[in-house]
């Protein structure tokens, strides 16, 4: 199941902040789409180290990322 | 689908290294005030007495080119996902050449001789080479990336021009080169620097950060397409001020100068006019400097229609555009979404922690 969330009329940094919150909450197998006015390069970073992978569509304005962790069904991994 | 999995942050500044930069910056402003305070009248009746054009290369090297050099290390990785290379090495050594470039210049104006003159022209020129160098490779790197920061290449040709300008009359106040209309080709390299590098820094920053930061609509597609490579045109068409004979100068400069303050103010009135419509009415402290710069840089336009002497404008744009807005307007939303990005990673982890144990009792 996809939850979706849209944070692209929050200013910095909510939209970090509830992407991590909402991704915190993701239940096993399902996948976050986020909707946001730009790229969230920092986003990416984090992502990476906490093991989850993400698909990037749209164009300026409007950009969908699909987020779901490497590994299906387990919840990504702490930072540390 | 865009692939964005290649860019990492992980060549992204330690914090430490552009506050290292911000840190320093506001001490030049401090040593030109200072300087100013020693013979206010002369340096302000004009700009070309030795102490004004000390003042001005403490705020233009010292204190601007450290801030912006210091934000644009973090903010091409966040606005780009474009990580400087080698960014420590280019950071550290841009640090130290600037600022000693700033005070071995000023000191040379003063009167330390033409060895820190020329030190002083070097370190400068090489410090700002080195960012230039590694900021192009950054953008050559990310140019198949989906940011769209296609007009920071204009902004790094403006400083390297800067640049070219600045060493070839330093090679002939030395007397190693001679420059005929050495003060004409003066007011070129400070059109360059100042509308330049710093002017059209500011704009291409100003549409990526004013929506960002303030969640304002866009600026204008054709707006942001346009206003950058049109000012850059009518700074070469600037750049030929020297060649043409002088009775053609007053008119050529009158157009020039009234392009350039047409295009600026464009930026200026559309910035405050998407201010106006950002989605959070809070009035933070970066927004008042973003409209105190603002309202210097349209108070600069009124004053050349005026006909105001071009010390006032001068001040107007270096103090009030070039001062005010890096250091509220940048630093602290630069500093502080760095801060917040860190907070929220640790907050991220708390929260997994937390979650963890829930699950294991």
């Amino acid at each position: 199941m996809d939850h979706r969330l849209d944070v692209s009329q929050l200013p910095p940094p909510e939209p970090l902040e509830q992407t991590l919150d909402a991704l915190a909450e993701l239940p096993a197998g399902d996948r976050l789409l986020l909707c946001h006015r730009r790229q969230p390069f920092p986003l990416y970073d984090l992502l990476r180290r906490m093991g989850y992978r993400w698909e990037v569509s749209g164009c300026e304005g409007d950009w969908q990322i699909l987020i779901e962790p490497e590994d299906p069904q387990r919840l990504g991994r702490p930072l540390l | 689908m865009i692939a964005t999995d290649g860019l990492s942050l992980d060549q992204a500044p330690p914090l430490n290294l552009p506050l290292r930069l911000f840190l320093t910056a506001p001490l030049f402003v401090i040593a030109a005030g200072l300087l100013m305070l020693t013979d206010a009248p002369s340096i302000l009746a004009t700009r070309w007495t030795p102490a004004a054009i000390a003042a001005t290369h403490l705020i233009t090297i010292g204190f601007l080119g450290s801030v912006m050099i210091g934000a644009l290390l973090q903010m091409l990785p966040v606005l780009g996902g474009l990580p400087i290379p080698a960014v420590r090495w280019v950071g550290s050594s841009v640090h130290l050449l600037l600022a000693s470039g700033a005070l071995l210049l000023a000191g040379g104006f003063l009167g330390l001789g033409s060895h820190a003159l020329a030190a002083g022209a070097l370190a400068s020129a090489l410090g700002f080479g080195i960012f230039v160098t590694a900021m192009l490779a950054a953008l050559w790197r990310g140019r198949r990336g989906a940011a769209k920061l296609g007009q920071f290449p204009l902004v790094a040709l403006a400083l390297l021009i800067t640049l070219a300008l600045g060493v070839l009359l330093t090679l002939a106040l030395l007397g190693w080169h001679p420059l005929p209309r050495l003060l004409d080709w003066a007011q070129v390299h400070a059109n360059w620097g100042l509308f330049g590098w710093v002017g059209l820094l500011i704009v291409t920053v100003g549409f990526q950060v004013v929506p960002l930061f303030h969640v304002t609509p866009a600026y204008p597609p054709l707006v942001t397409r346009a206003l950058v490579p049109l000012l850059f045109l009518v700074l070469c068409a600037a750049s030929l001020m020297p060649l043409l004979p002088p009775e053609w100068m007053a008119r050529g400069h009158w157009l020039v100068a009234g392009l350039i303050a047409l295009g600026f103010s464009l930026f200026a009135g559309l910035t405050l006019w998407l201010q106006a419509q950002r989605a959070r009415g809070q009035r933070d402290a970066t927004l008042l400097h973003w409209w105190l710069a603002m309202a210097s840089l349209l108070a600069a336009v009124q004053a050349w229609l005026l006909q105001a002497p071009a010390e006032l404008i001068g001040v107007l744009l270096l103090v009030g555009v070039g001062i005010g807005l890096p250091m509220g307007g940048l630093l602290l939303a630069i500093s502080a979404l760095w801060l917040l990005v860190l907070i929220a990673g640790a907050a991220w982890c708390y929260r997994s922690a937390m979650l963890a144990l829930e699950q294991a009792s």
